[in-house]
C-alpha cells in the first residue's frame, strides 16, 4: 500500500474528525483564494478598464486625475492638434464632462453629459444605432438608463439645455439634437444617465465656445513600449496639464485602495495560520492516539523514514481534499463579496475587486499545499521519535 | 439644512506658491493652511502666497494667517487633496466669479421640519436643489455603509471558519479522554457525571480560549489603529471593539464550545468501556 493510499484509509477511519477538518481548511483555502483575487484584482480591473479602447494616456488638469474634479483644461482643441502631430502618436481626442438637462414638458432631468471628438473617442461601445459623426449638430448618443430616464429611443429629437442661471430661473444655452445611437459608457457608474454628443455642441451648452475646454484629453500611443518616454515628453512639452499613463492612474488608484490591498494580505495570512493550525492538531493528535500501532510497525521492521512519510501524506491529502472543496466556496463567496464592493458609490459598472488571475491563483495553491504539508511535520517528528520499547510496553499493560 | 447649487467652481484652487515673507501682511487677505499642506511647503504664519485657479492663471496673493488641523474625515483619508480656507469675498476675487456659492447653509426655526422646510424652497425657486443635513449625511455616508457590509461578510466567512475550527478542536479534545473516561466508567462512575465532567472541561477552554482571543483582539485593534493613524495621518479611529462585540465573539465561542463538547461527550459515554479502553 502506497503513503498515499494509507493517509487515505486512516482519515476515512475517523469520517467525523476528517469532514470536520475539511470543512475547516475549505473554508480557510476560500479565504485564501478570495484574498489573493482582492489583492491583485482591483489593479487588473481598473487597468483593463482604461487599456479598453487602447488608450494609454490621459491629459487633465494639473493636479487633478480624469474626472476627479470640475476642473477643465482651456484651450483643448490647439493641444489635440499638436499632439495629433506627433509621429509617435496614434490618436488623440478631447472629453468634457459635465452635467446637462433635458427638458421634458416643464420639467428638467439632470444627465450626465459627454462631449468628445468621435475620431478619438475613448469612452462607449455603441450597442445600437449609428455613431457620432463629426461636426456641430451631428445627434446625441444615449446610455439606456438615460433612454430609460427621457423616454427616448433612436430618431427622437430631445431638448437639451445648459448653463443654469438660477438669478433669471433660464438656461442661457440650449439645443435640439436627434438621438444617433445606444452606447454603453465604459466608466459609469450602475444606473448613471448618461448622454454624448460631438464636443462643441458640449462646448456650446456648458461654458463660453470661446475658451475650448476640455475635462481630458486621451491619447493613444503607437507602440505600447514608447509610452514611458512620451509621458515624459509630453510633461515638458505641457507643463500647464498633468500627463498621466495608465500605469501612473493605476498606482495612484493603487493608493486609494490601499485597505484592501492590506486586508487582503492579512486575511489571508490568517486563513492559511487556520490551515496550519486545524491539520498540526488534527495530526498531533491522530499521532499519539495510534503511538502503539506506530511501534509496532517500527518494530516490524518498518523505516521510520515511511512512518514520517505516511503523518505527512494525511497532511497532504487534507490539504488538497480541502483546498479542492475551497475553491468551489471561495469562487462563490467572491461573487458574493465583490457584489457587496462594486455598489461602492461612483464606481464604474465595469470595475470589479475580485478577479481570478491563473498566476496568483496557482500560486495561492502551492503555498496552501506546502504550509498544509509542512504542518505535518511536528506530528511526523512525533511519531519519528516513538520509543518502540516503552510504547509497546505501556500498550500490553 | 443646506441648499446647494449646481457644479461650480469649489473644487477650489489648490494653486499655490510661495513668494517671500510679507513685509505688509495686513494689507493682504489671509488664509488659514490645512497643517499637512503648511509641513509639505514648508509654510509658517506670515508667509506670503501666490494664489490661482490654474497654474496660468496666479493672479491672487494672500498671506497665511493661520495653520489649522482639519477635523478627522474618513471621505479624505485616502484622497490627496490640500485644503486652505478664505473668506468668501477674497475668494470670489480670486475666481472672478462675485456672488456665486456652491452651498449655503440654512438654520431653520426650532420646530420647523427640515423635509418640509427643503420643499418649500424647492418649489420657491428655480436653480437649486435644498437637501436636510440628514439626507446629505445619508448620502455622503453610502462609501462606509460598503465597506460596513463588505466587513459584515467578512466577518459570517471568518465566524464559520473558526466555529468548524473550534468544533474540531474541541472533538479532538474531548476524544482524547477516551482512556479516561474508560477508567471512571470501570470504577463506577456514572456516565452522567463523566458527561458534566467532560462538559464542564469544555466549557473551561472555551473561556479560557474566548479570553486569549479577547486579549489578542484587542492588541490587533491597537496595532491596527496606530499603524493606520500613522499611515493616513489622521486620529480617526479604525478598530473598535466594543463591550458588545466581545460579548457576542465569547458567547458564541462558548455556544459552539458546549455543543462540540457535548456532541462528543455523548459520543463517549454511550461507547463500552472495553471499546473506549481499546479492547472491545
Amino acid at each position: 500500500m502506497t503513503g498515499a493510499a494509507w493517509a487515505v484509509k486512516r482519515l476515512a477511519r475517523q469520517p467525523l474528525r476528517t469532514g470536520l477538518s475539511l470543512a475547516g481548511i475549505a473554508v480557510a483555502a476560500a479565504m485564501l483564494l478570495d484574498m489573493v483575487m482582492l489583492s491583485g484584482g482591483i489593479d487588473r480591473s481598473f487597468s483593463d478598464l482604461l487599456l479598453g479602447r487602447g488608450y494609454q494616456m490621459r491629459l487633465t488638469p494639473k493636479g487633478t486625475l480624469p474626472f476627479d474634479t470640475e476642473a477643465t483644461i482651456r484651450g483643448a482643441s490647439a493641444i489635440v492638434a499638436a499632439l495629433r502631430r506627433e509621429p509617435a502618436l496614434e490618436a488623440a481626442g478631447a472629453v468634457l464632462g459635465t452635467s446637462l438637462y433635458a427638458r421634458r414638458g416643464d420639467s428638467l432631468i439632470t444627465l450626465f453629459a459627454y462631449g468628445l471628438q468621435p475620431e478619438a473617442q475613448s469612452l462607449y461601445q455603441l450597442q445600437a444605432g449609428r455613431d457620432l459623426a463629426s461636426g456641430a449638430g451631428a445627434g446625441v448618443l444615449l446610455s439606456e438608463p438615460a433612454a430609460r430616464l427621457l423616454g427616448a429611443g433612436i430618431g427622437d429629437t430631445l431638448t437639451l439645455v445648459g448653463r443654469l442661471d438660477p438669478q433669471v430661473v433660464t438656461a442661457a444655452a440650449g439645443r435640439r439634437l436627434v438621438v444617433r445611437g445606444m452606447v454603453r459608457w465604459l466608466y459609469d457608474y450602475r444606473g448613471q444617465p448618461s448622454v454624448g454628443m460631438v464636443l462643441s455642441d458640449l462646448q456650446r451648452l456648458s461654458s463660453s465656445p470661446a475658451e475650448d475646454r476640455a475635462s481630458m484629453i486621451v491619447v493613444k500611443a503607437r507602440q505600447d513600449s514608447a509610452v514611458p518616454g512620451l509621458v515624459t515628453a509630453l510633461r515638458r512639452r505641457f507643463p500647464s496639464v498633468e500627463v498621466s499613463s495608465v500605469a501612473d492612474l493605476v498606482a495612484t488608484f493603487h493608493e486609494r485602495l490601499v485597505y484592501f490591498r492590506q486586508l487582503s494580505y492579512i486575511l489571508g495570512s490568517m486563513s492559511l495560520i487556520v490551515t496550519v493550525l486545524l491539520i498540526a492538531t488534527l495530526l498531533t493528535i491522530a499521532v499519539g492516539e495510534r503511538l502503539g500501532e506506530i511501534a509496532t510497525l517500527r518494530a516490524i521492521g518498518v523505516s521510520r523514514r515511511t512512518v514520517v512519510g505516511q503523518v505527512l501524506a494525511e497532511g497532504t491529502a487534507l490539504t488538497i481534499v480541502g483546498g479542492g472543496l475551497g475553491i468551489g466556496l471561495g469562487l462563490a463567496t467572491a461573487r458574493y463579496l465583490d457584489a457587496i464592493l462594486t455598489s461602492f458609490p461612483g464606481l464604474p459598472a465595469a470595475f470589479s475587486f475580485f478577479v481570478p488571475r491563473a498566476g496568483a491563483l496557482a500560486f495561492a495553491a502551492l503555498v496552501l499545499l506546502l504550509t498544509g504539508s509542512l504542518a505535518g511535520l511536528y506530528p511526523a517528528w512525533l511519531a519519528a521519535r516513538t520509543p518502540i520499547a516503552a510504547t509497546l510496553r505501556a500498550e500490553a499493560t | 439644512m443646506r441648499s446647494a447649487l449646481p457644479p461650480s467652481f469649489l473644487a477650489l484652487v489648490a494653486v499655490l506658491a510661495l513668494v517671500r515673507p510679507a513685509p505688509a501682511a495686513a494689507q493682504l487677505p489671509g488664509i488659514a493652511v490645512e497643517r499637512r499642506l503648511a509641513g509639505e511647503l514648508s509654510l509658517r504664519v506670515g508667509d506670503t502666497l501666490r494664489l490661482g485657479a490654474a497654474p496660468d492663471s496666479m493672479r491672487g496673493v494672500g498671506v497665511v494667517a493661520a495653520i489649522y488641523e482639519p477635523r478627522p474625515d474618513p471621505a479624505q483619508i485616502t484622497k490627496q487633496d490640500r485644503y486652505v480656507r478664505m473668506h468668501l469675498p477674497d475668494l470670489a476675487r480670486l475666481l472672478g466669479a462675485p456672488d456665486r456659492v456652491d452651498r449655503f447653509g440654512v438654520a431653520l426655526r426650532p420646530g420647523i421640519a427640515p423635509d418640509s422646510a427643503a420643499a418649500r424652497l424647492d418649489r420657491s425657486a428655480f436653480g437649486y436643489q435644498a437637501y436636510p443635513s440628514a439626507a446629505i449625511a445619508s448620502e455622503s455616508s453610502q462609501t462606509f455603509l460598503v465597506v460596513s457590509r463588505f466587513h459584515r461578510a467578512i466577518a459570517v466567512i471568518t465566524i464559520v471558519a473558526s466555529a468548524v475550527f473550534l468544533l474540531c478542536v474541541m472533538l479532538l479534545k474531548v476524544e482524547e479522554r477516551r482512556m479516561d473516561a474508560a477508567v471512571m466508567r470501570f470504577v463506577g462512575v456514572r456516565r452522567r457525571t463523566i458527561f458534566g465532567a467532560l462538559l464542564l472541561e469544555a466549557a473551561v477552554i472555551a473561556v479560557l480560549g474566548s479570553a486569549v482571543g479577547t486579549a489578542l483582539a484587542l492588541a490587533a485593534g491597537a496595532a491596527t489603529n496606530a499603524y493606520y493613524r500613522r499611515f493616513f495621518h489622521t486620529a480617526l479611529t479604525f478598530s473598535l471593539i466594543t463591550p458588545g462585540i466581545v460579548g457576542f465573539s465569547v458567547a458564541l465561542s462558548l455556544a459552539l464550545g458546549l455543543v462540540a463538547g457535548a456532541a462528543a461527550a455523548w459520543r463517549l459515554v454511550r461507547t463500552r468501556p472495553m471499546v473506549l479502553w481499546g479492547r472491545g
